[in-house]
C-alpha cells in the first residue's frame, strides 16, 4: 500500500493541507477559509485533501503541522514553524527563491535564503496586523467590497493618495476620511496596498534585498498587493502556483523526510533528533484543550 | 517545586510584600536603590535593608501623565510606582544614575513623593580615567555621609566591612549556581534563576545566604537538564527582570538559557570586593571600576572593553550555540550597542534573535513563531 506525507498549515484565517505520495508527487492540495484557527476550517481541508488523493486517513503515515495552529493538532506528528515551512515549501516550488514574502491573515514574513535553500534570516511583523491580509480584511470592510475585488478595483485608479497610519483601526477611520472628501474607490484601495508596499519594504530591507523574490501566502492572490510590492520594491516578485498552500506544501516535505528516514531505518523515532527543537510545554496551555479534538474529528 | 525555590519565587513575585514585612517583623528601615551601579554594601552598613525598585506589571495609569511614553517601562514603571503612593512604605531612595531616562525619573519622583527623601549621587562613567578612583571614592563618601544624615546613623568601616562580606558571600553562591548551570550538572530553568536573583535584590541577605546554602546541595541532587536542550546565552535587560513569561516561552521552545549577562541575572553577582583592600570605600570604588571587565555595562566608558566582542567571547566559552538578546523597548544605551552585537555575532557566523519586550506586553504566539524558528535555524546549522 502506497504511504503519503501530509502538511497541515493551519493558519490565522485558512486552513491548508498538501499530501505527497511516496515520490514526492503531490496527491492533493486544499484549501479552506473559516476564520480564525477554525476547527470546522481545518476539517474541511483535511477531508478535502483526502478525497482529492482518494485514499483513506490510514494511509497516512507521517503528517507535520504548521502555521499559528500547529500546536493544536494531536493528529501531526510534530510541528514546524511556518518560516521554516513556508522557505522549504517556497523553495520547493522556485528553486532560485532567494528571499520569500508571505503575507498571510495575520503576518508578514520575508525570510531570507542560503545557497543551501535554508533560511537565513527573517523578520516579521510583531506589533500590529498592519500590512498583512487582516488589514486588506478591515479595509474591504471600511470600503463596502469583497476581499476578492480589491485587487482588480484598487489597479484601476488613475491617481494615488496616501494613507499615513499603519495601524489598521485608524487606517480605516483615515479611509472613510479619504472616502468623505470625494476620493473614488479604486484610489483610497490603491492607497491601502501602496500602504502594505510600504510596510513589506521595511521587512525586506531587515533581511536584505535580493532576487529572485517569491511571494507566497494568501495575500499573493491580490493583483494590486502584487503590483504595488513590485513597484516598491523595484522588482519582479515570482508567484508560483500553489502559493498559498507553500507553507503546508513545506510541511508536507518535512513530513516526506520524516517518512523516507522511517523506512530507510525502521523503527527510528523522527522526533529523537527535533525533540531539542519542540520540546512539550511545561504547562498545559488553553490550546491544548483541543488535542484530541482533531484526532477524533479526522478519523470519524 | 523545591521549597525553597518556592520561597524565592514568592518574594521575586511580590517584591515590596517581603520589604513590608520585613519592616514589620524586624522594625527597621527599607531603602529604594536603583540598578546596574548602586553600591548597596553602603546602604546595607547604614544598618537599613538596600531593596532595587523593581518593575510592577501593572499598568502605568497615573504616571503616564508625569513621564514621557518613549521611555523605558522600567522608568515608566518607577515613576507611576511614585505616583500612586506604592513605593510610600521606603524610608529613602537612593539613586545612582546610569542613564538619562533613570535622571529624569529621579525628577519626577522627588516632585511626585516630596516625603520621600531622595538621594543622588553620580558615580563616574568613565571608568579607565586617572581621576576615576579618586572620583569614585569621594561620591561613595558623600553617599554614606548623606546616608548617615538621614538616616541618623553613623556607619563604620567594620559595619562596611561586615556588609561587603555578606554581599560577597551572595554573589559567590548564585555564581556557583551559575557555574553549575554552565557546566550542564543542574536543571535549573530560566525563571527560576531569575528568582534567585531577583529576591537577593530584594531580601535580608543574611536570609537569602542561608537560603542559598541550603538549596545549593539540593540543586546537585535535582538531576540534569534534558541532553537535546539547545544551549543559548541570553544577554540584554539592564536594569529590570525580563517578564519570566517570556523566559518561559523561550525554554518552551527547546532551548536551555545556560549563561546570561542580564541585570537580574550574571551582572547582578559578576564581581566582589576586594575585602583584602584596607579602606572598604576603596575596596567598593575598585569593584565599581573593575566591574567593566566582568559584565559590560554600555552606560559606562571603558575603552579597553567591547561588550560586543566581549559577548561573542562569552557565548563561546560557554559552550552556548547562540546568543538571544532582551532588549527593553526605549533603552537608549543598549539601542546603541545593539547595532555592534548584531554585526559581531554576523560576521562570526554565530546565530543570535533580537527579542525587543515592552513594558505593556508583546504578542506571545508571534514571539513562540519567532524563538521556534530560531532554534530551528540554529539546529540545521549544527
Amino acid at each position: 500500500m502506497t504511504a503519503y506525507a501530509m502538511g497541515i498549515d493551519f493558519g490565522s484565517t485558512t486552513a491548508k493541507v498538501v499530501i505527497l505520495d511516496e515520490s514526492g508527487e503531490m496527491a492533493a492540495s486544499a484549501i479552506s477559509q473559516k476564520g480564525a484557527v477554525s476547527d470546522e476550517g481545518v476539517r474541511m481541508a483535511l477531508a478535502d485533501a483526502l478525497q482529492q488523493a482518494g485514499i483513506e486517513q490510514s494511509a497516512i503515515r507521517k503528517v507535520v503541522s504548521t502555521g499559528y495552529g500547529r500546536r493544536m493538532l494531536d493528529i501531526a506528528d510534530r510541528s514546524i514553524t511556518e518560516i521554516t515551512c513556508h522557505a522549504r515549501g517556497a523553495v520547493a516550488l522556485v528553486p532560485q527563491a532567494r528571499v520569500v514574502l508571505d503575507i498571510g491573515g495575520q503576518d508578514s514574513k520575508v525570510i531570507a535564503i542560503d545557497a543551501n535553500g535554508l533560511v537565513a534570516r527573517y523578520a516579521m511583523n510583531d506589533r500590529c496586523a498592519a500590512g498583512t491580509g487582516k488589514f486588506l480584511e478591515v479595509l474591504a470592510r471600511a470600503v463596502n467590497i469583497e476581499l476578492e475585488r480589491m485587487g482588480s478595483v484598487a489597479l484601476e485608479a488613475t491617481e494615488t493618495v496616501g494613507i499615513t497610519s499603519m495601524c489598521a483601526t485608524f487606517a480605516e477611520t483615515e479611509v472613510i476620511s479619504l472616502l468623505a472628501e470625494g476620493h473614488s474607490r479604486p484610489v483610497v484601495l490603491a492607497a491601502v496596498h501602496q500602504a502594505i508596499a510600504n510596510r513589506t519594504v521595511g521587512l525586506v530591507g531587515r533581511v536584505g534585498k535580493r532576487d529572485p523574490m517569491v511571494m507566497t501566502g494568501g495575500v499573493s492572490h491580490n493583483i494590486a498587493a502584487v503590483h504595488y510590492l513590485e513597484k516598491a520594491l523595484a522588482t519582479s516578485l515570482i508567484v508560483p502556483p500553489g502559493a498559498q498552500t507553500a507553507g503546508a506544501l513545506g510541511a508536507a516535505l518535512f513530513a516526506l523526510d520524516d517518512l523516507r528516514a522511517e523506512a530507510a531505518e525502521p523503527g527510528k523515532r523522527i522526533a529523537d533528533e527535533d525533540d531539542g527543537v519542540l520540546a512539550e510545554p511545561l504547562e498545559c496551555k488553553p490550546a491544548c484543550e483541543k488535542k484530541g479534538l482533531f484526532a477524533k474529528l479526522f478519523r470519524s | 517545586m523545591n521549597a525553597i525555590l518556592e520561597r524565592l519565587a514568592g518574594v521575586a513575585q511580590n517584591p515590596y510584600e517581603y520589604v513590608k514585612a520585613w519592616k514589620q517583623e524586624h522594625g527597621g528601615r527599607a531603602v529604594g536603590t536603583l540598578p546596574m551601579h548602586c553600591p548597596a554594601e553602603v546602604i546595607h552598613a547604614a544598618g537599613v535593608l538596600p531593596v532595587v525598585l523593581q518593575e510592577l506589571a501593572d499598568p502605568i495609569t497615573s504616571g503616564g501623565g508625569a513621564f514621557f511614553p518613549f521611555f523605558c517601562g522600567y522608568t515608566r514603571s518607577l515613576v507611576d510606582q511614585a505616583t500612586e503612593g506604592k513605593l510610600d512604605f521606603l524610608d529613602a531612595i537612593s539613586f545612582t544614575d546610569h542613564c538619562v531616562q533613570l535622571l529624569s525619573a529621579a525628577d519626577v519622583m522627588r516632585i511626585a513623593r516630596p516625603q520621600i527623601r531622595i538621594h543622588f549621587h553620580q558615580l563616574i562613567a568613565a571608568l579607565d580615567e586617572a581621576c576615576s578612583l579618586e572620583n569614585s571614592v569621594g561620591i561613595l563618601h558623600s553617599m554614606a555621609t548623606d546616608l548617615e544624615e538621614t538616616l541618623g546613623v553613623t556607619i563604620t568601616e567594620d559595619d562596611l566591612r561586615a556588609s561587603i562580606r555578606l554581599f560577597n558571600e551572595n554573589r559567590q553562591l548564585i555564581r556557583s549556581i551559575y557555574d553549575m548551570r554552565r557546566s550542564g550538572s543542574i536543571r535549573l530553568r530560566a525563571t527560576q534563576m531569575q528568582h534567585i536573583v531577583k529576591s537577593s535584590m530584594i531580601m535580608d541577605k543574611q536570609e537569602h545566604n542561608a537560603l542559598l546554602r541550603e538549596l545549593l546541595p539540593q540543586l546537585q541532587q535535582a538531576g540534569k537538564p534534558p541532553r537535546d536542550a539547545l544551549p543559548m546565552y541570553a544577554s540584554g535587560h539592564l536594569c529590570h527582570a525580563p517578564r519570566p513569561e517570556i523566559l518561559d516561552l523561550i525554554e518552551d521552545c527547546g532551548i536551555a538559557i545556560i549563561d546570561d549577562d542580564l541585570y537580574h541575572g550574571y551582572r547582578y553577582v559578576s564581581t566582589d570586593v576586594d575585602e583584602s583592600i584596607g579602606d572598604p570605600i576603596l575596596g567598593i570604588a575598585t569593584a565599581y571600576l573593575n566591574k567593566n571587565d566582568n559584565a559590560p555595562c554600555p552606560t559606562r566608558l571603558a575603552p579597553h572593553t567591547d561588550w560586543n566582542i566581549w559577548l561573542r567571547d562569552k557565548v563561546t566559552e560557554c559552550g552556548a550555540k547562540g546568543l538571544i538578546v532582551l532588549l527593553a523597548k526605549y533603552c537608549e544605551p543598549h539601542y546603541f550597542h545593539y547595532p555592534r552585537i548584531k554585526a559581531t555575532f554576523e560576521s562570526n557566523n554565530i546565530p543570535h534573535l533580537l527579542i525587543e519586550t515592552e513594558h505593556e506586553g508583546i504578542a506571545m504566539e508571534n514571539l513562540r513563531t519567532k524563538v521556534e524558528s530560531f532554534a530551528e535555524i540554529t539546529k540545521r546549522r549544527q
